[in-house]
């Protein structure tokens, strides 16, 4: 990663990805026979929120991991110094 | 609420917690006897949070003992468009990533013990600063006694009325204000992963019996399919509109929950908080989905409950379970303590900011700036002390009228986040606005919500927000920031 500085709110990719995962996470884009259709005693629509739920704490863990990066680099150097 | 377990095994089990808090209150001193002439020290724990204790007190500022009684009933009323408890748990996360990573920052440039103190820093504004600890210490005085009640009514419940509601109130309330005054926040957050593990476990554990004892999904899911196919279906459009309401509101609103913003300035280190952040972002499947699943199968189990009946759920569920044998006797007894505990772990959180703004920003900064930081400390303690005793007050002898000033505390706290997120970024954004903002959008909100108007299914601190939002763009654009000031915030933000 280097000694580069990241910061989630300037990058405008990660901000229309989770836009998607917004308007995937809320369910105006379902037919109604959705509701009928179970899957193990869980309407389809329900386990496609789930899915896209999980995809969206995925990505937020991606972001966090390889996409804030303002103090780290420093604060690691700081600690070396200090043992 | 009527528990087959209540009795005995429930005072056993408080007075087993109680002690576990004193404990650690008392061990965290015998440790840190440095704390407590340094606010740094005090109520942020010296900014030494580790990963796993600041997850779970972060943890605990999000799920608070009414996750596990209060959102079965709502699953059980709604049903599947009640899932929502689950996502709007992540968009919290997501709310952080807009501010999250250069508050810590800042904060530690700065040093930073209050979000209040941010405002001052950024704004330079006496008007802007105290307005902003003023809706803060209110709303989180309203919060706490919403806790405080919870305790009592827990605390009774469990004990099949052996203990009443306002001895359990006062007995947790000291426990908990000594333990706080003795630790601070290593002291609150340390209790607050002891609480959350317990509240886990009493969960999951309850999730087995329940499915055990009255059949899984697929059995409730025959049962709604007969008998109310809606609660199996897809929302309609109010349904949506709600749903999606609810994804940003509670988003915004929790992520900047004062005592939320605080643990932010514990950390540790950077990685430490994205570490948190990440384990957080996983959480609400593990909690809200669980309560969710319970609910569900509650629609199942007790049938056609009315609406107050139906707030009973959980203490159903649990006691049809802990008939079953030993295992699930003291599983349920121990998740019944845990579900107290949490609350307890929530106050505790919120009587810890209310203190640090008293002491850092309102008599700190303006009433006696000279203080050493000791007395500091004893204004904070001693005002957090006062305000509890009025809240207990209130609680035991609830206004006829009027009721509903105690009822605002959401809608108060979100107001800050126009103030608080954008002047990390716009070097532009005014003063002047920024206080009309804040001011006009808790005028909204809360008379809103105390005529009891709504409007498309909005919330009304969602309403109050779009106007503060607005009021601070426009206000801006309009009106001139000096290039002195301009300059000077840029300084202050600094990226």
């Amino acid at each position: 990663m280097g000694s580069e500085k990241r910061e989630p709110i300037k990058n405008p990719r990660i901000w229309i990805i989770l836009g998607i995962l917004l308007a995937m996470i809320t369910p105006w884009y379902f037919p109604d026979s959705f509701g009928e259709i179970l899957v193990y005693g869980v309407p389809l629509w329900a386990v496609i929120i789930i899915l896209s739920s999980l995809l969206l704490s995925a990505y937020l863990s991606y972001v966090l991991k390889y996409h804030w990066m303002l103090e780290e680099d420093e604060e690691e150097a700081e600690q070396k110094g200090a043992k | 609420m009527e528990l087959a377990f209540s009795g005995w095994s429930g005072i056993l089990i408080l007075a087993m917690y109680g002690l576990i808090m004193l404990g650690v209150g008392v061990v965290t001193f015998l440790r840190n006897r440095h704390i407590h002439q340094s606010l740094d020290e005090y109520y942020l724990g010296g900014r030494g949070l580790g990963v796993m204790v600041l997850f779970f007190t972060f943890f605990a500022t999000q799920y608070s003992g009414n996750t596990v009684v209060g959102y079965p009933p709502s699953a059980y009323r709604m049903g599947y468009e009640y899932l929502v408890s689950v996502p709007f748990f992540i968009t919290i996360i997501m709310a952080y990533l807009l501010f999250a990573p250069r508050l810590y920052r800042l904060g530690k440039k700065y040093r930073l013990v209050t979000p209040a103190q941010w405002f001052e820093k950024r704004y330079k504004s006496k008007a802007v600063t105290i307005l902003a600890s003023l809706l803060m210490l209110y709303g989180l005085g309203n919060y706490l006694l919403e806790q405080l009640v919870a305790i009592g009514q827990g605390v009774s419940g469990l004990t099949g009325g052996t203990i009443p509601y306002q001895v359990g109130v006062v007995f947790f309330v000291i426990i908990m204000v000594i333990y706080g005054w003795l630790g601070g926040m290593r002291s609150v957050a340390y209790t607050d992963t002891m609480q959350g593990i317990a509240l886990l476990f009493g969960v999951f554990m309850l999730l087995i019996g329940s499915i055990i004892y009255f059949g899984g999904l697929p059995t409730s899911a025959d049962y709604m399919q007969a008998y109310s196919p809606e609660k199996l279906g897809v929302p309609d459009g109010p349904g949506v509109m709600n749903w999606f309401s609810l994804l940003v509101m509670i988003g915004i609103g929790a992520a900047v929950y004062p005592h939320a913003i605080q643990r932010i300035f514990a950390a540790k280190s950077e990685r430490t908080l994205k570490r948190s952040f990440s384990r957080m972002a996983w959480m609400p499947f593990l909690t809200a989905g669980v309560v969710f699943i319970i609910g569900i199968i509650g629609i199942n189990a007790y049938p056609g409950l009315t609406e107050g009946e139906s707030e009973q759920l959980v203490g159903m569920m649990a006691s049809a379970v802990a008939s079953q044998n030993v295992i699930f006797y003291w599983a349920m007894v121990l998740l019944f303590g845990g579900v107290i505990a949490a609350i307890v772990s929530t106050a505790d959180s919120v009587l810890l900011t209310f203190s640090s703004i008293i002491s850092n920003d309102l008599y700190g900064s303006y009433i006696n700036p000279d203080a050493s930081e000791k007395k500091k400390l004893l204004v904070g303690k001693l005002v957090g002390l006062v305000a509890v005793g009025i809240l207990i007050l209130v609680a035991w002898f609830p206004p006829g009228t009027l009721y509903q000033i105690f009822v605002l505390k959401f809608e108060l706290l979100v107001q800050i986040a126009p103030g608080l997120i954008i002047g990390l970024y716009w070097n532009r954004l005014h003063t002047k606005a920024v206080f009309a903002g804040m001011l006009v959008g808790t005028i909204i909100a809360s008379s809103m919500t105390l005529f009891g108007l709504s409007y498309f299914g909005i919330a009304n601190g969602l309403w109050g927000l779009l106007v503060n939002v607005g009021i601070c763009v426009v206000g801006s654009l309009f009106m001139t920031v000096s290039v002195v000031e301009e300059k000077e915030a840029k300084q202050v933000i600094g990226m």
